[in-house]
C-alpha cells in the first residue's frame, strides 16, 4: 500500500508541476483549434463528394470529435525517452537509482502525472472547438466507462514505447532519431488523422494487431461509437501488447543496467 | 565488519569496445583497483583524487548503482548492489551538479513528497523538516519555486532534502560547486553541525580544498584505482609536504637572513613571508635568526595550503603508478 502511495505521489506532483505551466499548456493546445477547423473543411468536402452519411462507420460530427481524441492523446505525449535517454547521458540516473524506488515505475508516475494533466486540458480546449463547430456528441454511460477503461492502458502502452527507446541511450549516441520513427508510427498507424476503418482492407488486420492502434485509435473509437465488440477486442490487444512490452522494458533495463559505466561524476 | 563503512580488495573493470575501421577491440580498464577501508560510523571522510581517479565508481558502489567485479562492501551492514533498496532509506546522497528538487515546485513540495517516498511517519517527517528549516534557514523561501532560488539557497534546500530521512551515510559530490564564499562557508558549516549533532557519516567528495579542510576529519587521497593517502587532514599536511610558512612583521627595518632551504614567497618594507624546508632548516633555527634579524612586532608559523599538499599528492602518485 505504501509502495502504491508513493508513486501515485509522485504521479500527483508531476501534474502540480506542470500546473505551473498550464498558461503555457493552454496556449500549446490553441492548436488543436487551428487542426481541428482544416479538417472540419476537409471532412465536408470529403463527406460532401462521398455522398454518404457515414464514411468508416462514422458520421461527420463523430469523425471531429474522434479527431479531437487522437490529437488530445498525441498533443499530451511526455517527453519520456528524451528524459531516459538524459539520465544515462548525464550520469543523472544516480539521483534515481539512490532512492528506495523502481526506476521504471517512478519514471511512469511521472509521466502519467504529466500527461492526465495535458490531457485534460487539450481535451477542455478541442472539446470547445467541436462543440462550436458541429455541437455535441451522444454519449451513455457504458460508452464512457469503456472510454475510461481504454484510456490509461493507452498511455501506458505508449510510456512503455517511449521507456524503452529511451532505454537505447545505453547502446546509441542519440535516440532522437528513434523518438521520431516511433511517434510517426504512432501518428500513421495508430489512426490520428484517419480512423483504422478508412485504411485499404488488406491492411486493416495488422494495423488492428499493431500496438500504436491501441494507444491512440482504440480510445477515440471508444469515445465516438463505443461498442462491446471493438472494447473487448482493444483491452485484450491492449492487455497481451502490455505484457509484452513490459517483458521486454524489463528484460532490457536489466541488462542495461548492468552496462552503467560510472564515469564523469 | 562494523555498522559503518567497510570495504576490502574492491575492484571495478569496465569492458572499453574500440572500433578500429572492422576491427573490434575489446580492453578491460581498471577503474577500482583493489581499495581496502573501513570508516567507523560518524566520521566525516573526504574522499579525493584527480579526474577518472575511480571515486565516483566507488561512491557508486558504495551506494549500489553499480556491481563490483570483486571485493566485498558493507555499508550499514548492507551489501549495497544486492540490498540497495533497503539501503537507500539509510543513506543520502547530494550531487552538486544534479538537483533532486523540483525545478517548478517550491522546495516544500519536493520535502513532502521524499517523506512519501522514504515512507516516514508524518509527525517524524514534520518534526525533522521543522528542525532542518530552522537549521539551513529555509524558512524565507520555503513557498518559493525552485527557479527562482539563487544557487546558495538551493543548494542549502538539496542538503536539507537528503537529510529528512535521517541517513545514517551522507554521500556529498561536489556540493559547493558554483557557490560564492559566503554561501559555501555557510554550507560547509551546517554540514560540519549536521555531522556533529546527529552523528551522521560524511563521505566527501570535492576537489575544492576548503570543504575538504572545513568539513572532513579524514582524507582519502585515490588515484588510478588505488586509495594513496589516508590519513587525518593535519597528518597529511604535515607528512606530505615537509615545509612551513613563516609570517613576520618588523618594528623596524630588519637585516637579510640567508639559510639553506628557506624561500622568501614575498616581502615589504617591514613584511617577510617565508617558506621553510624543514627538511634542510628546522623552523627553531628560522624563527631565531628571524628574531635576531631585528625588532619582531609579530610572527606566526602556518602550515602550508591544503591545495599544495593535495596537488604535490597527486602529483608523486601519478610518478609511482605509470598510466
Amino acid at each position: 500500500m505504501k509502495q502504491a502511495e508513493k508513486y501515485l505521489w509522485i504521479g500527483c506532483t508531476a501534474a502540480r508541476s506542470n500546473l505551473a505551466y498550464a498558461g503555457e499548456v493552454i496556449y500549446r493546445s490553441t492548436f488543436i483549434a487551428v487542426i481541428l477547423y482544416i479538417f472540419m473543411r476537409l471532412w465536408t468536402v470529403v463527406y460532401a463528394g462521398a455522398g454518404s452519411q457515414r464514411i468508416g462507420g462514422l458520421t461527420r460530427p463523430q469523425m471531429l470529435w474522434y479527431l479531437v481524441i487522437t490529437e488530445a492523446i498525441l498533443m499530451s505525449t511526455p517527453r519520456v525517452a528524451a528524459e531516459v535517454d538524459d539520465d544515462v547521458r548525464t550520469g543523472r540516473l544516480a539521483v534515481h537509482l539512490i532512492r528506495p524506488l523502481s526506476y521504471v515505475c517512478g519514471h511512469l508516475s511521472r509521466a502519467m502525472g504529466d500527461r492526465v494533466v495535458r490531457f485534460g486540458i487539450n481535451l477542455a480546449v478541442g472539446a470547445v472547438i467541436a462543440f462550436i463547430l458541429v455541437g455535441p456528441i451522444p454519449m451513455s454511460l457504458p460508452g464512457l466507462a469503456m472510454f475510461l477503461a481504454v484510456l490509461p492502458a493507452a498511455f501506458l502502452l505508449d510510456f512503455l514505447g517511449m521507456f524503452l527507446i529511451g532505454l537505447c541511450a545505453f547502446w546509441l549516441e542519440s535516440t532522437s532519431g528513434l523518438v521520431l520513427i516511433y511517434s510517426r508510427a504512432v501518428m500513421m498507424f495508430g489512426g490520428m488523422f484517419l480512423p483504422l476503418e478508412i485504411y485499404p482492407a488488406a491492411m486493416q488486420p495488422a494495423l488492428r494487431v499493431l500496438p500504436f492502434a491501441s494507444m491512440v485509435s482504440a480510445p477515440g473509437r471508444m469515445f465516438v461509437n463505443p461498442s462491446f465488440r471493438h472494447f473487448g477486442e482493444a483491452i485484450v490487444i491492449q492487455g497481451c501488447a502490455v505484457v509484452v512490452f513490459a517483458i521486454v522494458v524489463a528484460m532490457v533495463q536489466s541488462i542495461a543496467l548492468k552496462r552503467l559505466f560510472a564515469n564523469g561524476g | 565488519m562494523s555498522r559503518g563503512v567497510e570495504i576490502r580488495e574492491l575492484m571495478k573493470n569496465f569492458v572499453l569496445t574500440r572500433w578500429s575501421g572492422l576491427r573490434r577491440r575489446v580492453s578491460d580498464v581498471v577503474a577500482v583497483d583493489g581499495i581496502s577501508l573501513s570508516v567507523p560510523p560518524g566520521q566525516s571522510v573526504a574522499f579525493i583524487g584527480p579526474n577518472g581517479a575511480g571515486k565516483s565508481t566507488t561512491i557508486k558502489m558504495l551506494t549500489g548503482i553499480l556491481h563490483p567485479t570483486s571485493g566485498e562492501v558493507s555499508v550499514l551492514g548492507f551489501i549495497p548492489w544486492r540490498d540497495r533498496r533497503r539501503l537507500a532509506h539509510q543513506i543520502g546522497a547530494v550531487f552538486g551538479q544534479r538537483s533532486q528538487l523540483w525545478y517548478h515546485l517550491p522546495p516544500g513540495d519536493t520535502f513532502d513528497l521524499l517523506s512519501r517516498i522514504y515512507s516516514l511517519k508524518r509527525e517524524e517527517f514534520v518534526r525533522t523538516r521543522n528542525v532542518l528549516i530552522e537549521r539551513f534557514n529555509l524558512g524565507s523561501f520555503m513557498n518559493t519555486p525552485v527557479r527562482k532560488l539563487s544557487l546558495g539557497q538551493r543548494m542549502r534546500a538539496e542538503v536539507a532534502a537528503s537529510l529528512l530521512h535521517r541517513p545514517k551515510v551522507l554521500f556529498l559530490d561536489e556540493p559547493t560547486i558554483g557557490l560564492d564564499v559566503i554561501a559555501r562557508q555557510e554550507l560547509r558549516n551546517l554540514i560540519c553541525e549536521w555531522n556533529r549533532n546527529d552523528g551522521t557519516t560524511i563521505f566527501l567528495t570535492s576537489h575544492d580544498a576548503g570543504d575538504i579542510e572545513h568539513v572532513a576529519e579524514r582524507v582519502i587521497v585515490i588515484n588510478h584505482g588505488q586509495v594513496v593517502v589516508d590519513d587525518n587532514v593535519a597528518a597529511v599536511r604535515r607528512k606530505y609536504l615537509g615545509a612551513k610558512i613563516l609570517r613576520v612583521q618588523f618594528h623596524e627595518v630588519p637585516r637579510p637572513v640567508l639559510l639553506p632551504g628557506v624561500t622568501v614567497l614575498c616581502s615589504s618594507e617591514y613584511e617577510w613571508k617565508l617558506q621553510i624546508d624543514t627538511a634542510i632548516t628546522p623552523v627553531r633555527r628560522v624563527t631565531s635568526a628571524v628574531l635576531d634579524a631585528g625588532s619582531v612586532a609579530d610572527i606566526a608559523v602556518e602550515d602550508p595550503p591544503l591545495e599544495e599538499v593535495i596537488a604535490r599528492i597527486y602529483c608523486e602518485s601519478r610518478r609511482e603508478v605509470p598510466s
